[in-house]
């Protein structure tokens, strides 16, 4: 499903992001992306979201490279991933379930069809209830929530998450964790960047850790 | 076209919840944008206005032409021909210099210059009356100047009618008024380009979110478009009122003016072509000025 094929990535004034970062992720694999803060997880992140272009080596997502992808190809591709964020960077003039229905509106789907995916997605979060309600009103964890029920609502075949429980309280993280496990299970594709080591032990998924740009460590972690 | 009509809906109420988050910048940028596209309008109105006043005693221009000393009698002759046959020459009337003599001595002071008759210093003259004739495709100041070249002609003296005085200005007044007209469209460009760019940058947030669940530049750019036009319709019509009062505001205070220059003229005529223009200028200008800056900026987040 995902390609890394030895990318390097050099901002301006030669500063390294990344240096020659190699690996591959199978359809249905869940795998966490580790490394301190300033390590080049969220470069790693820019460039499967076509956010930014590898300076050498291939980015490839079902076989294609994100690099000859731009304009409405580009938004095409972003259509088929889900994004899951820190902050849910949910719209707080729109309801619940119009912030969910958003991915929808935006693929184009037929405004019949819209409620029952929002209702689907919402009930996997257990936010049901609160489909019309303005995010102000929920809790951090409810928006979080949110945030995640409007990543997989179009049923993405691949969903990247980064730092998704970084505001959360550690029964909220393991929650959240084991609705991702649950679309890992559906076949969803899914890279998790956390720098939260009690995250990650805490489920048996790959583990590719990187450091100054370099991928240091690719390998299982203790539990299955 | 399913999608097509449910993206534009969807742009449309999200451009009218904008409109409706921000009412005094929009109420301000209306007034703002009317007071920009009047000055235009209303110059516009003017010049037309000035254009369809005939004065119906309009005086006819008139030329002196002196003759040179040197002139056989039938190059005179030939020379008056050829102005006769001039579709904008009325008549031509010979002037011979001892009448020209005779009529400077007769006005005061001038007697002793009958004592000069023998040697008198004056050029014979023709005198020219031309008429209005716009079809003829002569233009009077074209044939004063080829008059002015003539071998044949010593001087020429000409005395354009009010028509002609009246054309020069509103000449003058359409060249001036093109400019800032153009001039005034720049700044309801630019101050829409700059509304719409300090909101790109207002909803960064936003459009980073909808660039990643896979918006098109097309599809973030619409409601900000959407709202442009609206801006623009209101704008546009808003302008169209100021110019209709002042126009009303104007030719009750010219009114009896009017009437003793042409008692055609009750009042200015409004041309609704005006009315049209400022709101089709209005809307284009609101619309170019957003699309320039929200691709700009969308450029630099992407």
């Amino acid at each position: 499903m995902i390609d890394f094929e030895y990318v390097s990535k050099f901002y301006e004034g030669d500063r390294e992001a990344l240096f020659e970062v190699n690996f591959r992720l199978a359809p249905g694999e869940m795998a966490f992306l580790t490394g301190h803060s300033g390590a080049g997880k969220s470069t790693l992140l820019r460039l499967l979201l076509g956010l930014e272009t590898a300076s050498s080596g291939a980015v490839r997502v079902a076989g294609t490279n994100l690099a000859d992808l731009s304009g409405e190809k580009l938004a095409r591709y972003r259509r088929r991933v889900g994004v899951v964020f820190q902050d849910p960077n949910l719209e707080e003039d729109l309801t619940v379930f119009d912030n969910v229905a958003l991915p929808l509106r935006i693929s184009g789907f037929s405004e019949s069809d819209i409620p029952r995916r929002v209702m689907a997605a919402l009930s996997r979060v257990d936010l049901s209830e609160q489909a019309l309600v303005s995010p102000k009103l929920l809790s951090g964890g409810q928006q979080q929530r949110v945030g995640i029920a409007r990543a997989i609502v179009h049923r993405p075949a691949l969903l990247i998450a980064d730092e998704p429980t970084g505001n959360l309280d550690p029964e909220l993280s393991a929650r959240v964790m084991r609705m991702f496990t649950q679309f890992q299970q559906l076949g969803v594709t899914i890279l998790v960047a956390t720098h939260e080591r009690a995250v990650v032990e805490s489920l048996p998924f790959r583990r590719l850790v990187i450091e100054r740009g370099r991928l240091i460590s690719d390998g299982l972690g203790s539990k299955r | 076209m399913n999608r097509w009509l449910s993206d534009h809906r969807w742009a449309i109420a999200d451009a009218l919840k904008r409109v409706r988050e921000r009412p005094i910048q929009f109420l301000v940028l209306i007034g703002l944008l009317s007071i920009l596209l009047a000055i235009p309008g209303w110059l516009a109105q003017i010049w037309l206005g000035m254009s369809s006043l005939v004065p119906e005693e309009a005086v006819h221009s008139e030329a002196i032409v002196f003759l040179s000393n040197e002139i056989e009698f039938e190059e005179r002759i030939e020379l008056e021909r050829m102005l006769g046959e001039s579709p904008i020459v009325e008549h031509v009337i010979f002037i011979p210099k001892s009448k020209a003599l005779a009529d400077l001595s007769s006005s005061d002071g001038l007697a002793p210059l009958t004592q000069l008759a023998d040697d008198n210093p004056l050029p014979d003259a023709l005198q020219l009356r031309f008429v209005f004739s716009p079809d003829s495709g002569v233009s009077e100041l074209s044939l004063v100047e080829r008059i002015e070249f003539d071998p044949r002609v010593l001087s020429l003296r000409y005395y354009p009618s009010t028509r002609i005085q009246y054309g020069s200005m509103l000449e003058v007044l359409a060249f001036f008024g093109a400019g800032f007209s153009m001039l005034t469209i720049l700044g309801v460009l630019m101050t829409v380009f700059l509304v719409s760019a300090a909101d790109v940058v207002d909803d960064s947030k936003r459009i980073k979110l909808y660039t990643l669940l896979g918006a098109s530049s097309r599809y973030i750019q619409r409601p900000y478009l959407y709202r442009a036009t609206f801006l623009g319709i209101f704008a546009g019509f808003q302008a169209c009122l100021a110019v209709i009062g002042l126009n009303a505001l104007l030719s009750e205070v010219i009114i009896n003016n009017l009437e003793e220059l042409d008692s055609r003229l009750g009042s200015i005529p409004l041309d609704t072509r005006i009315l049209l223009g400022i709101v089709m200028v209005s809307v284009a200008s609101s619309w170019i000025g957003a699309e320039r800056a929200m691709n700009q900026r969308l450029k630099g987040i992407h």
